[in-house]
C-alpha cells in the first residue's frame, strides 16, 4: 500500500484513461478502488455515470473519458477516487482508469495556453512527458465553447 | 497498487428507518417513502374515472381523475425521469398532493435504514426528483421526493390547462344549443 497522506506536494499518481496516460497531484487521490459495481439511474447530470458503494460511501463517478475522449474499456475498470472540495465539505468523486497507476515525483512544468483548461501543466517522468489533470475542472468541463458535453436529456 | 484511504466523506445518512414502496418504471427501480402513498390502482380500475387533459404544455400528464372534489393529475413517470416508453400497469395515488403517478410495477414494500443525501456531483433535475439514495440489497436506489413530480409553477399550468378546457366545453355547449 503506498501511503498518500505523506506524499509531498511534487507527488503525483500516473494514471491510464483508456490510451493515454495522465498526471493527477496525489494530495487530490484517496485511492484506488478495484472494479466495482457502477449503479446507474436517472438523472440529467453532465459527465456523471453512476455511483459506486465504497467503503460505506455513495461515491460519484464521472466518466472523464468523454471529456479526456479516451474510452476506458469496461473490462479493466478501476475506480481513482479523489477528493472534491466545496465551501463547507469534502466529497469522494471517482474516475474510471485502467488500473495501472504509479506514484511519481517531480516538477510540474507550464503547458501550453493551447490546453484545455483541466490541463494544469506537464510533467516529465522518466522519457515520457504527460499532461497534469486539475480533477475540479476535468470534472466541471463543460467544452471550449462553453456549452455542456453531449449528454441525454436523462442518462442511466 | 492500492492507496491509502483518507475519509473524505461526505454522503452523510440521514439515520432513521422507513418504510418504503420499491416500484419498477422501464427496469429502473425506485423507492418512495409508504407513508407518501395514499392508495396503489391498477390502470384498469381508474380507466372509468379517467379523463383525458388536452394539454401540450407538459406532456407527462395525459390525464385526470376526480376524487373528493378534487382533481387529481395522473404523471407518467417514464416521461417524468426520460426512461423508454412502457405500459404502466399500475397508479400510486400520493398522499397530500392532487398527484397519481403511473409505474409499471410494484416490486415490494422495504425498510431502509437510512437515506444518503444526492452526492453534489448531481447538479440537474434529480435534486428536485430525489430526496436522496437508499442501499438496499447491494443496490443504490433513488429515493423519491414525492413533490418533484409535479412543481408547483406544474400544477398552476395544469390548472389553467383545466380552466381553458372547461370553458371551451362550455362554450360548445352554447354554440350547439
Amino acid at each position: 500500500m503506498i501511503d498518500v497522506d505523506n506524499a509531498g506536494p511534487n507527488s503525483f499518481v500516473l494514471l491510464q484513461v483508456g490510451e493515454r496516460r495522465f498526471a493527477l497531484p496525489a494530495g487530490n487521490v484517496a485511492e484506488l478502488a478495484p472494479p466495482l459495481r457502477l449503479h446507474q439511474f436517472p438523472h440529467t447530470s453532465p459527465l456523471v455515470a453512476g455511483v459506486i458503494v465504497r467503503r460505506g460511501h455513495i461515491v460519484p463517478v464521472y466518466d472523464a473519458g468523454l471529456v479526456l475522449e479516451s474510452k476506458v474499456p469496461s473490462v479493466h475498470r478501476f475506480y481513482l477516487v479523489a477528493r472534491r472540495e466545496f465551501s463547507d465539505a469534502t466529497e469522494l468523486s471517482a474516475i474510471p482508469v485502467n488500473g495501472e497507476c504509479e506514484l511519481a515525483t517531480g516538477e510540474v512544468q507550464p503547458c501550453s495556453s493551447e490546453k484545455p483548461s483541466y490541463i494544469s501543466g506537464k510533467l516529465t517522468v522518466g522519457d515520457e512527458t504527460l499532461d497534469v489533470l486539475d480533477f475540479e475542472k476535468l470534472v466541471t468541463y463543460q467544452g471550449a465553447g462553453g456549452s455542456e458535453p453531449p449528454a441525454e436529456e436523462a442518462r442511466r | 497498487m492500492k492507496f491509502a484511504v483518507q475519509d473524505g466523506n461526505k454522503t452523510r445518512p440521514q439515520r432513521r428507518a422507513e418504510q418504503v414502496i420499491l416500484f419498477i418504471v422501464a427496469n429502473q427501480m425506485f423507492a418512495i417513502a409508504a407513508e407518501s402513498v395514499q392508495e396503489i390502482r391498477s390502470t384498469d380500475s381508474l380507466g372509468g374515472a379517467a379523463v383525458e387533459l388536452e394539454q401540450a404544455e407538459l406532456p407527462k400528464v395525459r390525464h385526470t381523475f376526480e376524487r373528493g372534489h378534487r382533481t387529481y393529475f395522473i404523471v407518467n413517470a417514464g416521461m417524468h425521469f426520460g426512461l423508454p416508453v412502457t405500459r404502466p400497469t399500475l397508479v400510486l395515488v400520493l398522499r397530500q398532493l392532487r398527484a397519481a403517478v403511473l409505474v409499471d410495477r410494484i416490486e415490494r414494500m422495504a425498510e431502509i435504514p437510512a437515506v444518503f443525501s444526492l452526492p453534489r456531483a448531481f447538479t440537474g433535475k434529480e435534486r428536485d426528483w430525489y430526496r436522496g439514495l437508499a442501499y438496499i440489497d447491494d443496490q443504490v436506489i433513488p429515493v423519491i421526493r414525492p413533490n418533484g413530480f409535479l412543481a408547483r409553477e406544474e400544477f398552476q399550468r395544469l390548472d389553467r390547462a383545466m380552466e381553458t378546457a372547461a370553458s371551451h366545453r362550455e362554450l360548445e355547449g352554447a354554440v350547439q344549443a
